[in-house]
């Protein structure tokens, strides 16, 4: 079996995940980042989408997927630590919530100019809105 | 001097309240149980934010970020007073919003920003206009601790306000709560640690400043977050207290009107006796 690393999920109210993984990718500022065990110490922000993590539960391997808000994934040589605000599992999520969501996000990002702190928040709240309903749907 | 049934109703009445107290005392110890599973939750949270803090703050030279540097010079204090909705808990309150009255005396002219009914009166009160205010327990505490870390930004960085101040109450055990002051806005680094091993080389992307950039509010949210969980927690460790001695003192009482109405009563039937007595005799006599 290939070597895990201890990995936290954490949102402010809760730990959405806790136990260990063989790989974690997350969606960073810069782009998707996958980290295996052993990796150098890393700090990066996340934006919102889909937490991807291959974990070992029970000796089993399972793939765990989470639509999370933005946070931030930091990576140790012994742990993987994700804070965000959010995080979701499938099961979790409210499918007409995201959608009226995402709708009026949407409406809202339309009265701000591009490049505005609002407009740049908007966006972010529609792409959680949108990996919530991708996560859902299994897109 | 009192009659029997007087008595009688005050004890009656005193059982009544003793009654509620007992129950507010109930119900109290339950939701401190709950309240302190919440702070506790957030503790992998808190302790994982101020690491990776600590970390960028080491490996940033200089960042052009606004909750680093001094605010506006001359601009009132902007000043957090948190506290619960409700009262019936001793002197909670009234403790936290005196500290405020007397950091606002000391400190000149401020802007007070309310979380808490009981805050937000004593920030009409203070402020003598309607000032922003947020519930403490209505709706999700996260995001009632975000409205309040956006407004706070906002005045912070048009220059409303020189700092931002957070007066609210610390738990310091069950029986001990006490306010406590803190100055969130500009934010001061966390212990430098001395930079040895592994952590010295931390890689960022997509660099240290823009990571910190995006830190730095969700920092101050989870601050004033976690400051709400305390209250709630303190507040309801201050009412089951003060729960607790309502219902002693009612106790008591009761029991010194008992004995008083005993007495009362005793006194009474001697009285009739001796009457009794006196008329059998007047007549025989």
């Amino acid at each position: 079996m290939a070597k895990t690393i201890p990995f936290r999920l954490i949102t402010p109210t809760a730990a959405a995940f806790e136990g260990e993984a063989e790989l974690v990718i997350g969606v960073g500022t810069e782009g998707e980042e996958g980290i295996l065990p052993s990796h150098a110490p890393f700090l990066t922000a996340l934006r919102p989408g889909i937490l991807r993590a291959n974990a070992v539960e029970d000796g089993q391997p399972r793939r765990r997927e989470f639509a999370t808000s933005g946070g931030f994934m930091q990576a140790l040589p012994d742990r993987i630590t994700i804070l965000v605000d959010h995080a979701l599992t499938p099961d979790e999520v409210d499918v007409d919530a995201a959608r009226a969501e995402l709708q009026s996000a949407q409406e809202r990002q339309k009265a701000h100019a591009p490049q505005t702190a609002e407009f740049a928040l908007e966006a972010a709240n529609i792409d959680f809105a949108n990996a919530r309903l991708a996560l859902r749907t299994g897109a | 001097m009192p009659t029997v049934r007087d008595l009688r109703d005050r004890i009656r009445s005193l059982k009544n309240t003793q009654q509620i107290t007992k129950a507010m005392k109930q119900v109290a110890a339950a939701k401190i149980r709950r309240a302190s599973t919440a702070q506790h939750q957030a503790q992998p949270y808190a302790t994982a934010l101020s690491d990776m803090l600590r970390d960028l703050m080491a490996a940033v030279g200089s960042v052009d970020h606004p909750f680093l540097k001094p605010g506006t010079a001359g601009a009132p204090k902007g000043v957090i007073l948190m506290t619960a909705d409700k009262g019936l808990a001793g002197a909670f309150n009234s403790n936290v919003i005196r500290s405020g009255e007397q950091l606002a005396r000391a400190q000149g002219p401020v802007v007070w920003y309310a979380v808490g009914n009981k805050a937000r009166n004593a920030a009409r009160r203070f402020a003598d206009r309607e000032t922003f205010a947020q519930s403490l327990s209505l709706g999700q505490k996260i995001d009632t601790a975000r409205a309040v870390a956006a407004k706070v930004t906002d005045d912070f960085v048009a220059g409303t306000i020189s700092e931002v101040v957070l007066v609210s109450s610390k738990l310091v055990s069950m029986t001990n709560q006490r306010p406590e002051t803190r100055t969130l806005v500009p934010i001061v680094a966390p212990e430098r640690e001395k930079a040895t091993g592994p952590r010295a080389e931390v890689e960022f992307a997509p660099s240290p400043e823009a990571v910190l950039t995006r830190l730095l509010p969700k920092y101050l949210e989870f601050t004033i977050f976690s400051a709400m969980l305390e209250t709630d927690a303190a507040f309801f460790a201050a009412q089951l207290l003060a729960m607790n001695n309502a219902t002693e003192n009612a106790g008591k009482l009761i029991d010194e009107l008992t004995l008083q109405m005993n007495k009362a009563r005793q006194a009474a039937i001697t009285k009739e006796m001796l009457e009794i007595v006196g008329g059998a005799e007047a007549q025989t006599g």
